[in-house]
């Protein structure tokens, strides 16, 4: 939820990034894109493949620079990666050759904490995600659900005001999905600390309309919705059967082109 | 300017400056071993006069009489040296890598015909294989000789014992499912090892080939080294001895080019052979 | 927050006691496994060769093959003292003696040839200059046999330890620069990016990132470097040298001695079996981590 004190945690002012392809044609995959985020909001991005929703996250993480505009994060222009955006990537980024606990830890080292506070700091949160057991283990011995476990305890010890998630349960299976969306509500909502905010990619739907206070919908580089979503948490999958969410559930399907007569053209077309 | 472009660039000009560098330092350093053989000899002067004092090797025939019987040096018979001593190490290379491949197939394949035949030889041949090859040298020349016989046993011998590995444990590797495949369908013992497991492996010949060719060409220049009447090997010594070191260097120049050449072809003909393999090996060494 | 129930490929629902046991650190796998390398099979093979070994010693005559044991209580005497050997120019009449001479040549020529190789070839995976202009060269030497360079550096540095040094020491570079430049380009690219969202600064990649991802195929080049290091330090003393395990060989070859021969490549082949199991040590502690688990 957005603190009331209504502060601005990310500013996207006219952010553009444009490529050129190797046949020469420039291609715009984020295109003029403005944006205000309060504070302690869990923002959803949601589009289809190629609508610049990942290459804007890489922008506000500072992997990847802007063409032209600027991105503003707690009243500071950002100009490359930094400890108070930590990111959780699609595909599995925990460093092999570090046992798991050091992995949490990795963060925490970097910015010189003591190694028995560290230490404290990565056992509280493998715990919080279920990983008590496997504190020595090395990554490659860990199934996907579990490396991204590793990835969320890491990122959360390292304690970032701003946290990116670049459709990071893509590739696993439903069930390990909805446990993992479970843990990251868990850890976002700890008590006793400010709330960090999120902003998740996604192309799943249902996923966005179970975490977000707000989604945004990007085509072609552009955002061509913003909407907010009221529904009181916790949610679970009964909430997606509430008037409002169908109603924004259907906007959000229409933005993808997954309405019943958008596939029904699509497929005469011959479109895949 | 590309990637690629600027990549080539920058190694053609490391290339042109190591030309041009041996150049400025054969006109710097002019020591020489012999009266008119420099230690240092620029370009013009290897493919002149050092190239004429390669006749020297050559032991006469075709109606062009040795130098070793008086008569003057001539590009004809360095020439004739050149390809004589090129074509006696060839052979040797080829004839080991010809005998040990093909031993080192077949007893790999027999081998690998039951688990246990492969336990049983495992620790003599890793115990062969950790004695390192080149210091075997000696002992191939007192049980058969400086001569042909020699040489190419040892070759075959270093060469063998890179294929028997190689094929051991690339049958070892084959994807259990081909082989059920082939056995679901009806596969005999041999019919499976002609049909699925010959065609299984050859991806991973490819580096298996490779790596001999490389241990062949050592090896059959440690023999000449050690001991060789003739070949590439055996000029390069015999020069160094009295420090000739243009001649050295324009055999070593040549020694490179067959070298290169050698892999270039193989390389290509496991390209072609491999066009229909999927996995990664084909594409990398 | 309960763990899942099932997931891959470990069972997360181990409790903490038995967890422990599962994974890699665990002393009893290891030594299990070591056992595994005596099983009968394997065993027997062995016996056979000595016996077949034994057999044909007696058939062809034993001063043509000697047989296993003449040649193991040979290298046992001659180990810590060989007289004879003096009266041929070597310098120091024992094996071990030479043995040491040859190793420290390996060692020095593999600590230089490591330093230099493994520096340009993680240079050059990241600095494009340095691949354009050192690839060809390390490519071409990587086809010709460095052995081609043997006589050149015996006329540079005259007979002893800098010719053999140095022509090991850049076999070793080649070896280890093809293999530093792979690991170091295979490392995805996610690692460094995720260690600058965690708050890494660009100081921290090469300790944190580079050097530990790239550690097992560096290693792994090392050991087969290794392995040829000893014979090329060899040959390089058969051709002109005063001391070591080639000099020696030479100066058996030109006695006719093949029961000293055999022995003397007995303790070679000993030492280079030891050596390589030092550095697949090296490789099990500090590759652990890409080997777990299976």
């Amino acid at each position: 939820m957005p603190t009331e004190t209504g502060r601005r945690m990310i500013e996207l002012v006219h952010l553009a990034r444009n490529y050129t392809r190797a046949d020469g044609q420039r291609v715009s995959a984020v295109d003029d894109v403005s944006l205000i985020v309060p504070e302690g909001e869990f923002l959803c991005l949601i589009g289809p493949s190629g609508c610049g929703k990942s290459t804007l996250l890489q922008m506000m993480a500072g992997l990847v620079g802007p063409s032209s505009g600027a991105i503003v994060v707690d009243g500071k222009e950002i100009d490359g990666p930094g400890r108070e955006r930590g990111m959780v990537f699609q595909r599995d980024s925990v460093f092999p050759w570090m046992r798991v606990i050091d992995n949490v830890e990795y963060g925490l080292k970097c910015r010189g904490v003591a190694a028995g506070a560290r230490r404290d700091v990565a056992r509280d949160y493998l715990k919080r995600v279920g990983l008590s057991h496997v504190e020595r283990a090395w990554p490659r011995e860990l199934s996907g659900g579990m490396l991204k476990r590793v990835a969320i305890a890491a990122v959360f010890a390292n304690g970032g005001e701003v946290l990116l998630l670049d459709e990071p349960f893509g590739a696993l299976d439903y069930v390990t999905r909805r446990q993992l969306q479970e843990v990251l509500l868990d850890l976002w909502e700890e008590p006793g600390r400010a709330v960090p905010n999120v902003v998740f990619v996604t192309h799943d739907v249902d996923e966005a309309l179970l975490l977000a206070d707000r989604i945004v919908a990007m085509r072609n580089g552009a955002i061509v919705d913003d909407i907010p979503v009221g529904a009181a948490r916790p949610r679970d999958t009964d909430t997606l059967l509430v008037p409002d969410m169908v109603a924004i559930k259907h906007k959000l399907l229409g933005h993808l082109g997954l309405t019943h007569s958008a596939l029904a053209t699509a497929s005469e077309r011959g479109a895949a | 300017m590309t990637v690629a472009s600027r990549q080539q660039l920058v190694s053609l000009s490391v290339f042109a400056a190591l030309v041009i560098a041996w150049e400025i330092l054969s006109c710097v350093y002019t020591v020489e071993a012999q009266p008119g053989e420099p230690m240092v000899a620029g370009w013009g002067t290897l493919f002149t006069r050092t190239l004429l004092t390669l006749s020297d090797y050559w032991q006469g025939g075709f109606g062009v009489p040795a130098v070793a019987d008086g008569a003057p040096r001539s590009y004809l018979a360095a020439v004739l040296s050149i390809l004589s001593h090129s074509l006696a190490t060839l052979t040797r290379l080829a004839s080991g890598l010809l005998l040990g491949g093909v031993l080192g197939l077949a007893l790999g394949l027999a081998v690998s015909w039951s688990p246990w035949s492969r336990r049983l030889v495992q620790l003599p041949t890793q115990f062969l294989r950790a004695l390192p090859l080149l210091a075997m040298v000696p002992l191939f020349q007192l049980w058969f000789g400086t001569y042909f016989l020699g040489q190419v046993l040892f070759v075959s011998y270093g060469v063998g014992m890179i294929v028997f590995a190689g094929v051991v444990n690339a049958v070892r590797n084959v994807p259990q499912i081909y082989l059920d495949n082939a056995r679901v369908l009806g596969a005999s013992r041999t019919h499976l090892y002609r049909t699925v497991i010959l065609p299984a492996i050859l991806p991973a010949m490819r580096s298996v080939v490779l790596l001999s060719l490389g241990a062949g060409w050592g090896a059959v220049l440690a023999a000449e080294y050690l001991g060789a009447q003739s070949g590439l090997g055996y000029i390069i010594v015999y020069a160094q001895q009295f420090g000739l070191l243009d001649r050295m260097f324009l055999i070593a120049l040549l020694f490179i080019l067959y070298t290169s050449a050698s892999y270039w072809v193989i390389e290509r003909f496991f390209t072609r052979l491999l066009a229909w393999s999927p996995s990664s090996q084909a594409a990398n060494p | 927050m309960e763990p899942p129930a099932v997931s891959g490929r470990i069972e997360a629902v181990a409790g903490p006691r038995r967890s422990e046991a599962r994974f890699s650190d665990d002393p009893f796998r290891a030594v299990l496994r070591a056992l595994a390398v005596l099983d009968p099979f394997r065993l027997a093979g062995a016996l056979l060769f000595i016996a077949v070994w034994e057999l044909a010693s007696i058939f062809v005559s034993p001063i043509i093959l000697p047989g296993p044991l003449s040649v193991l209580r040979r290298a046992a005497t001659d180990f810590w003292s060989a007289p004879a050997l003096s009266y041929y120019g070597v310098e120091d009449p024992s094996l071990a003696g030479n043995l040491a001479y040859t190793a420290e040549n390996v060692a020095i020529a593999a600590l230089i040839g490591a330093a230099i190789g493994v520096t340009l070839g993680l240079l050059s995976a990241r600095v494009w200059f340095v691949r354009a202009a050192m690839d060809p060269i390390m490519m071409t030497a990587g086809t010709v046999p460095i052995l081609i360079a043997a006589p050149f550096l015996l006329i540079w540095f005259g007979v002893g330890r800098a010719s053999a040094v140095s022509l090991v020491a850049f076999y070793i570079v080649v070896i280890l620069y093809v293999s530093s430049q792979r690991a170091a380009l295979n490392l995805d690219s996610i690692y460094e990016n995720y260690a600058l969202t965690l708050g890494a600064h660009r100081g921290l990649m090469l300790r944190d990132i580079l050097i530990p991802g790239t550690i097992p195929e560096i290693l792994g080049g090392f050991r087969i470097a290794l392995a040829g290091a000893w014979g090329l330090e060899a040959v390089s003393e058969l051709l002109g040298s005063q001391s070591g395990i080639g000099k020696v060989l030479e100066v058996l070859a030109g006695a006719t001695d093949p029961q000293g021969i055999l022995a003397t490549l007995l303790v070679l082949g000993c030492a280079a079996i030891l050596t390589d199991a030092l550095a697949a040590t090296l490789i099990a502690r500090f590759a652990a981590w890409r080997f777990a688990g299976s």
